[in-house]
């Protein structure tokens, strides 16, 4: 099969065009460094062709890891004899930034006789802005052809599939004039180059910069940065509700439906429990994941992530961490997995390894339902300052702020430990894209393939540890009793592990199976506790706790464990991946889980303390 | 390269200031003198800075059409002569 490489600078457009060309639905933002990846998909026009996608880099010399491997793989492309041709990508409304690079792929290229095309793309706010982009010019001191594109309007896509059609029936000779011109003549070439035949003027940094000084002013910037994370928050709990609602009456009736029309009883048993209750159990925080994952999607399309990153870099140092950092954080609020993909945009080995730290801290939607629970069952509903706050929302909201702040505490001293390593740590440098309006398309289709994603992945585990819950409390006395099943059993054997926390056998037995997915949690009690659709309907599992007597103690114990422990096999087969070693993983597990269990111990205790205190 | 008597440091740099790039300090790597020149601050380039953001976070800077954030660890190493129209300048 013909290939062709797509390579480019980072936020260059580059994965929008491969979509466009392939008809597949990269992930795309306005962020540099959000294609972390090669892919790879057949051509629209040419299915017998695969376009290759390459992870945007600046330079063909790379400074990082990541761009080490980006750089040498299109080296070995080069060298491939089924690679006929190489699509550069360049913003043409920055062209130097782009050209340097491009002037380095095109001497690459010529030297392995490859033919290359240049996408001047983005010659729709070119052309809008009536800007000057002398192309003509530009090819003809390039030799090579420069196309005028625009992935978000699909223009010029036709000239290109021409323009590789017939590079592939032709065998041009691509030997050319820079394929023995050293790096420095090439950064002269591209400035001049850029200079001559780029866009004049500043009409669009001018623009940016009026956006700029309202978003990083000290004061309008860090009020609107907080305005901007409460509305993110609030679109988790608040925007999502009449979804979850929706998607939690239509299990239940469609259960209360089925149910009755299994003869079986072992079988409606199983499908009553199991079947709803365990695949409700996680259904109903789709709706969250999505609403979230389209939020953080509006904000890098805008490009405001990246000021954020800006913002945050001073205060994240403080505790090892980098600006960089912060969006792999708040996508870990979302989910730890697209969270540790997203942490190689930080290019410093330490600073990222101290991401991959905060990240399983980070409050993730898993731990949501536990939480729910914890708080529903815990935390009067009553409100405060005249109605305005509820109890039970401050104590989500600190739950929240109390995981995050041990992430910032981890980091911290684990950065201090080895500040000795921190002489390694690459200096702050990024790209401040310019201000764009959303595509809602592709911000559209990753969170649909995000929430797709969840299903698809979580939900079989979360569905095999519901099964087997199942089974281990049902047999050998067809669910009877509980207590005498093997789920029984096996409880009151682990049950010392837990007393410190003041749990009996039932929480450990749920404390277990959550380490599969936090979310289990919710499920595993409430089929130990005999309800169906426990995670759909918490109130009636919210009653058994309360009349079980469990202390309050335990629960805020529950509520710590949960913040701390990193119960999540996906995220440590993810972290291993990552990391490079499987060691890194394992370290974490452990830690989290001892501070967890150690700090859940603490809690209990200083709380039954002031509890027997308050009521003597 | 030490910070010559008649440069700045582009850390240094007020809102509106420009300057065009001298060269790089000595505590500058390689890898990012290299890195910094491909994303434009070659010695002759004018650079402005856009932004100066409080709380010691990273400032903000034009070069060519393309706009850039640099914390203090980098930025401080790489020198400038300010232009005529910058207030205050030397030169």
């Amino acid at each position: 099969m013909n290939r062709v490489l797509l390579i480019g600078s980072p936020n260059s457009g580059k994965s929008s065009l491969f979509n466009r060309l392939t008809g597949l639905h990269q992930r795309v933002a306005n962020y540099p460094g959000i294609t972390v990846d090669v892919s790879a998909g057949p051509l629209a026009a040419m299915p017998d062709v695969e376009l290759v996608d390459f992870p945007g880099t600046y330079s063909l010399r790379p400074i990082s890891s990541e761009e080490a491997v980006a750089v040498e793989y299109f080296q070995r492309s080069l060298a491939d004899p089924q690679v006929r041709h190489v699509l550069c990508v360049v913003d043409a409304t920055r062209l130097e930034k782009s050209l340097y690079f491009t002037l380095q792929v095109i001497r690459e290229s010529q030297r392995h006789n490859k033919t290359v095309t240049v996408l001047a793309n983005m010659t729709d706010i070119i052309t809008r802005n009536d800007l000057r982009f002398d192309d003509q010019g530009l090819a003809l001191q390039l030799g090579a052809p420069v196309c005028r594109v625009s992935a978000k309007t699909s223009a010029g896509l036709e000239a290109v599939i021409d323009r590789l059609r017939m590079s592939l029936i032709c065998d041009d000779d691509a030997t050319g004039k820079w394929a023995d011109t050293p790096d420095a003549l090439l950064r002269g070439t591209a400035h001049q180059l850029a200079n001559r035949y780029g866009p004049k003027g500043d009409l669009l940094v001018r623009r940016q910069t009026r956006l700029d000084r309202f978003f990083l002013h000290t004061v309008t910037g860090g009020v609107a940065f907080f305005a901007i994370m409460l509305l993110l928050f609030q679109s988790i709990f608040t925007w999502s509700a009449p979804v979850m609602d929706a998607v939690e009456t239509i299990i239940t009736t469609v259960g209360m439906a089925v149910v009755p029309l299994i003869g079986n009883p072992i079988l409606a048993d199983f499908t009553a429990d199991a079947l709803f209750g365990g695949i409700g159990a996680f259904l109903v925080f789709v709706p969250q994941i999505f609403v979230l994952t389209l939020v953080i999607g509006i904000l890098e399309d805008t490009g405001y992530l990246a000021r954020a990153a800006l913002i945050c870099h001073r205060p994240l140092k403080l505790f090892g961490l980098t600006g960089k950092s912060f969006i792999p954080m708040l996508s870990g609020v979302a989910c730890a997995i697209p969270a540790i993909y997203a942490a190689r945009a930080v290019d410093s080995p330490r600073q990222r390894l101290m991401t991959y730290l905060a990240i399983p801290l980070m409050p993730c939607s898993a731990r949501l339902p536990v939480y729910a629970l914890l708080i529903a069952t815990f935390i009067p509903s009553g409100t405060v300052f005249f109605g305005l706050l509820g109890w039970q929302g401050i104590a989500m909201f600190a739950i929240y702020f109390f995981g995050m702040f041990v992430a910032l505490l981890v980091t911290g001293i684990v950065s201090r430990l080895t500040h000795k390593e921190a002489a390694g740590d690459l200096p702050f440098v990024l790209e401040l894209p310019p201000y764009r309006t959303p595509s809602p398309g592709p911000i559209l289709r990753n969170a649909v393939n995000r929430s797709r994603h969840f299903v698809t992945k979580a939900g079989k585990v979360i569905f095999m540890v519901t099964v087997v819950v199942w089974i281990l409390g049902y047999f050998p006395n067809q669910g009877a009793s509980l207590a005498d099943s093997w789920l029984g059993i096996m409880g009151r054997f682990i049950e010392p592990l837990f007393q410190p926390l003041g749990l009996d056998w039932r929480y450990g037995v749920a404390i277990l199976s959550s380490f599969l997915a936090r979310e289990v949690f919710v499920g595993t009690l409430g089929t130990i506790f005999g309800i169906e659709d426990a995670a759909d309907n918490m109130l009636p599992l919210v009653d058994q706790i309360q009349a079980s007597g469990l202390p309050l103690g335990s629960g805020l114990a529950l509520l710590v464990f949960f913040a701390i422990a990193l119960q999540c096999v996906s995220t440590v087969a993810i972290l291993s991946r990552e990391a490079g070693s499987y060691k890194v993983a394992l370290k974490m597990l452990g830690g989290y889980l001892v501070i967890a269990y150690a700090m859940a111990v603490l809690v209990f205790n200083v709380t039954e303390l002031l509890v027997q205190l308050g009521s003597a | 390269m030490k910070l010559p008597e008649h440069c700045r440091a582009l850390w240094a740099l007020r809102e509106g200031d420009s300057g065009v790039v001298e060269g790089f300090g000595d505590n500058i790597s390689e890898a990012y003198r290299i890195r910094l020149m491909e994303f434009g601050f070659h010695p002759g380039e004018t650079v402005s800075c856009l932004l100066t953001p409080g709380v010691g976070a990273p400032h903000v800077y034009r070069v060519s059409n393309t706009v850039f954030s640099l914390d203090e660890d980098i930025s401080a190493h790489v020198y400038l002569r300010l232009t005529d129209s910058t207030s205050g300048s030397p030169s």
